[in-house]
């Protein structure tokens, strides 16, 4: 029985009719969307303040949660103001859309935490506020020389970091001493690390492993090898300096260890970042990663036994590394930006007694970091924080000559990222990949018009 | 026959018009009950269809027309909203990643949906008759269909990863112990169809089997009588009777292998894109633009861009099949 024919019943053209007609309706709500979205600086006096996170209040209830806890609840005792944390897992605050669709929404978080490679996205937008006025007299100079110019616009503060997070390169005792190796052998050169990676390569382990997959943290653990050559994504001129020698070897070192087997094309378990997954696993015997893998092996990995190198150098080149961290921020548009700069200034940057010890607990009890402020690196120093192997050689030997992670845009990283994964992964020529990167940067370049990149 | 006249309310003549003629009546029942009865029945049909009609306003046309809206403007993703006319989809034109991306979504489409056809299909011929421990096989093939996609990619991973994976440990006699699945640039995207089809072949299964069910089958048994082996069975009754829902598979699994939850899901899971940009589907790198760039207008243009297309083609399609109507042959 066909209905459309007869009056009354559902024709296709009246559903049509009725289709358009609200479709018309909705796309004239687009102007309301942006008059939505478009909050002014925010001015409000709000009593609760969200602070977004990727620690706590976690489920499993962790050292590190307790820590995020107990901060919110000592300021919440002392003030008026309140702290609401809210949890988010660290896959979806890395690389889910959970921030991002806040902030477009306009209804981001009061607090929350960044890295470097994301702050020139935030400054830009607009949504970060001034730390500056609510930091105690010294509290700035406490910070470690050069920690605070990512975070820092025009002599203004916009993010206190909470640690400082070095790259090394970690290798597996048990592999070196089954290839015939001894810490004698530890690679100081490029040539000598894939050298000793190819010795320590068989059927079921890779000798040398880093980052495969396209993203922030690829292009972070990539940087240093650039710098080791003395290039820099952007120059001080203002310009590109992709395409030259030192980031042509950089990407070629790279390309090399994959090329020859010595490296792996897809790294195990969430990526390089994880030493448990890959290294105590033994899928590799050296990989790159960062002082944050300390306390993963120490968690998770406790008889596994390990050593830790500063990153090789090229023939003729200086030794850096990069030196990652997060750092909280106040939302410029959430519900009271002044207070919740006081909360960071409070948390991260108290010269007291309290708090020096509430970040010597932070950085080296409940995690393994490089602390941000020199008081409290000395407090954790006395206390005997970096006694441990691991730990002493990070002191003593990687952090000396590091340089912060670099805050380029989102378009700058992509072209860096494009670049790394043609070479690495795709079997393009070094020098092509990053003439192709440079042109993209610069054009990108020439009419980019926020903050410093550095 | 007699056929009463009842008054009908609100269609008597007035006084000074002309009487109106009677309408034409319809078999036994009035026109004005008849009326009545099928504003009732379209009442029902409105309310039957409500909450899915009142899901698709919202999940769907909504933010098809809201994209449409935003792709107008360039948004900054906080707050700042600036109309730019038909800048983005300029822009389309000469992104060479963009163009790079559809290369992949074609290469991807064009090897999955067959695939994916074929191995639904088969299937359901497979577990299509009774036999001890059907249902078991059913439900088995089906599994992966409710598993999360994530999920999904993540157990790949572990059977797929350099050699050390089940995969490439079940090569190594063979010589394939250092294939890299999810690592090399060429293999990659195969590895992505395969894991793909994996995940759906069960579904379409599904789909084919209630296919199977409705084809009569005193077809098949005169065929039988008439000496008909297997495949002139297939090719003669089975294949000709199936292709409405054929035709219905083809269809999804081409929306699903441009904007399916594989497109993005599962490339999120297992390689992010990479190695090399070839596996960024249109759909991821459209995900890359808003969330990784603040490129909302510009991913607005892109999803409209893509909507469209894939209204034309599935348009043609209907067109070419006359809506689906293959039982008007």
């Amino acid at each position: 029985m066909a209905y459309d024919n007869q009056p009354g019943a559902i024709s296709r053209r009246s559903m049509l009719r009725a289709g358009l007609l609200g479709a018309t309706l909705l796309g004239s709500g687009v102007p309301l969307l942006s008059a939505c979205g478009s909050g002014d600086q925010g001015s409000g006096d709000a009593k609760e303040l969200v602070f977004w996170n990727f620690y706590g209040p976690n489920p499993d209830g962790n050292a590190q949660s307790k820590w995020f806890e107990d901060l919110a609840a000592k300021w919440n005792a002392n003030n008026d103001v309140k702290i609401k944390l809210h949890y988010l897992p660290v896959s979806e605050y890395l690389g889910g859309t959970a921030l991002q669709t806040a902030f477009s929404s306009g209804a981001g978080p009061d607090i929350f935490i960044i890295s470097p490679g994301d702050f020139l996205r935030y400054y830009n937008g607009g949504v970060l506020t001034d730390l500056t006025p609510h930091l105690g007299a010294g509290a700035k100079d406490d910070f470690v020389d050069g920690v605070l110019d990512t975070r820092t616009v025009e002599g203004k503060v916009f993010g206190l970091p909470m640690e400082i997070e070095p790259l090394a390169m970690y290798y597996s005792t048990d592999a070196f001493e089954k290839a015939g190796l001894s810490e004698g052998d530890l690679p100081k050169t490029w040539d000598q690390l894939l050298d000793v990676g190819r010795k320590l390569t068989d059927d079921k382990r890779f000798g040398l492993l880093f980052e495969t997959a396209p993203g922030y943290y690829q292009n972070f653990t990539w940087y240093p090898f650039m710098w080791q050559g003395g290039a820099a994504a952007v120059g001080p001129d203002g310009k590109s300096g992709f395409n030259s020698d030192a980031v042509h070897k950089a990407l070629g070192l790279w390309g090399d260890a994959v090329k020859n087997g010595i490296a792996p094309k897809k790294t195990q378990g969430d990526g390089g970042g994880n030493a448990v997954a890959n290294l105590a696993s033994g899928f590799c015997a050296m990989q790159q990663t960062g002082i944050w893998s300390v306390s993963q092996l120490e968690t998770d990995a406790k008889d596994f036994r390990y050593g830790v190198f500063p990153l090789p150098t090229p023939t003729g080149g200086t030794y850096t590394t990069d030196m990652g961290g997060w750092a909280f921020c106040a939302n410029a548009k959430g519900g009271n930006p002044q207070a919740a700069a006081k909360f960071i200034a409070w948390a991260l940057g108290s010269t007291d007694a309290e708090g020096v010890e509430r970040m010597r607990q932070w950085n080296t009890v409940v995690k393994t970091n490089m602390p941000s402020r020199k008081s409290v690196k000395e407090a954790a120093t006395k206390a005997g924080a970096f006694e441990k192997p691991a730990l002493k050689t990070f002191m003593e030997q990687v952090v000396p000559g590091g340089r912060a992670e670099p805050r380029y845009t989102p378009e700058v990283y992509k072209a860096i990222s494009d670049a790394i994964q043609a070479t690495m992964l795709g079997g393009a020529v070094p020098a092509t990949a990053a003439a192709d990167a440079a042109g993209k940067i610069d054009a990108f370049l020439s009419g980019y018009k926020g903050a410093a990149i550095l | 026959m007699t056929v009463v006249q009842r008054p009908q309310p609100g269609r008597t003549s007035r006084p000074g018009l002309p009487p109106r003629p009677a309408a034409a009546p319809r078999g036994r029942i009035s026109t004005g009950a008849a009326g009545a009865r099928r504003r009732k029945e379209a009442l029902a049909a409105y309310a039957f269809i409500a909450p899915d009609l009142l899901g698709l306003l919202v999940f769907v046309v909504l933010p098809m027309v809201l994209a449409l809206g935003v792709s107008l403007y360039e948004v900054d993703g906080f707050g700042g909203y600036t109309f730019v006319g038909l800048d983005n989809f300029r822009l389309l034109g000469s992104d060479d990643q963009f163009w790079q991306s559809v290369k992949v979504t074609a290469t991807y489409t064009v090897a999955f949906v067959p695939l994916c056809f074929l191995a639904g299909l088969g299937l359901a011929l497979l577990v299509r008759d009774h036999f001890p421990g059907v249902g078991a096989v059913r439900t088995a093939l089906f599994a992966p269909h409710v598993i999360s996609l994530i999920v999904v990619g993540v157990v790949w991973q572990f059977l797929l990863v350099d050699k050390q994976g089940a995969v490439p440990g079940l090569l190594r006699p063979l010589g394939g112990g250092d294939v890299s699945f999810l690592g090399d640039p060429e293999l990659a995207r195969w590895t992505l169809v395969g894991v793909s089809v994996w995940f759906l072949m069960g579904y379409q299964m599904l789909i084919f089997l209630g296919g199977l069910k409705d084809i009569p089958s005193e077809f098949t048994d005169a065929a039988m009588i008439d000496g008909a082996g297997s495949w002139q069975r297939f090719r003669h009754i089975t294949w000709p009777l199936l292709k409405p829902t054929s035709f219905f598979v083809a269809v999804n699994s081409t929306i699903g292998a441009v904007t399916g939850l594989q497109a993005y899901d599962l490339v999120f899971a297992l390689t992010k894109g990479g190695p090399a940009g070839r596996t960024t589907t249109v759909v991821y790198y459209i995900y890359q633009q808003a969330f990784t760039f603040n490129h909302y207008g510009y991913a607005a243009a892109l999803t409209t861009a893509v909507v469209a297309f894939l209204v034309l083609a599935t348009g043609l399609m209907f067109a070419a099949t006359r809506g689906g109507r293959f039982h008007v042959d």
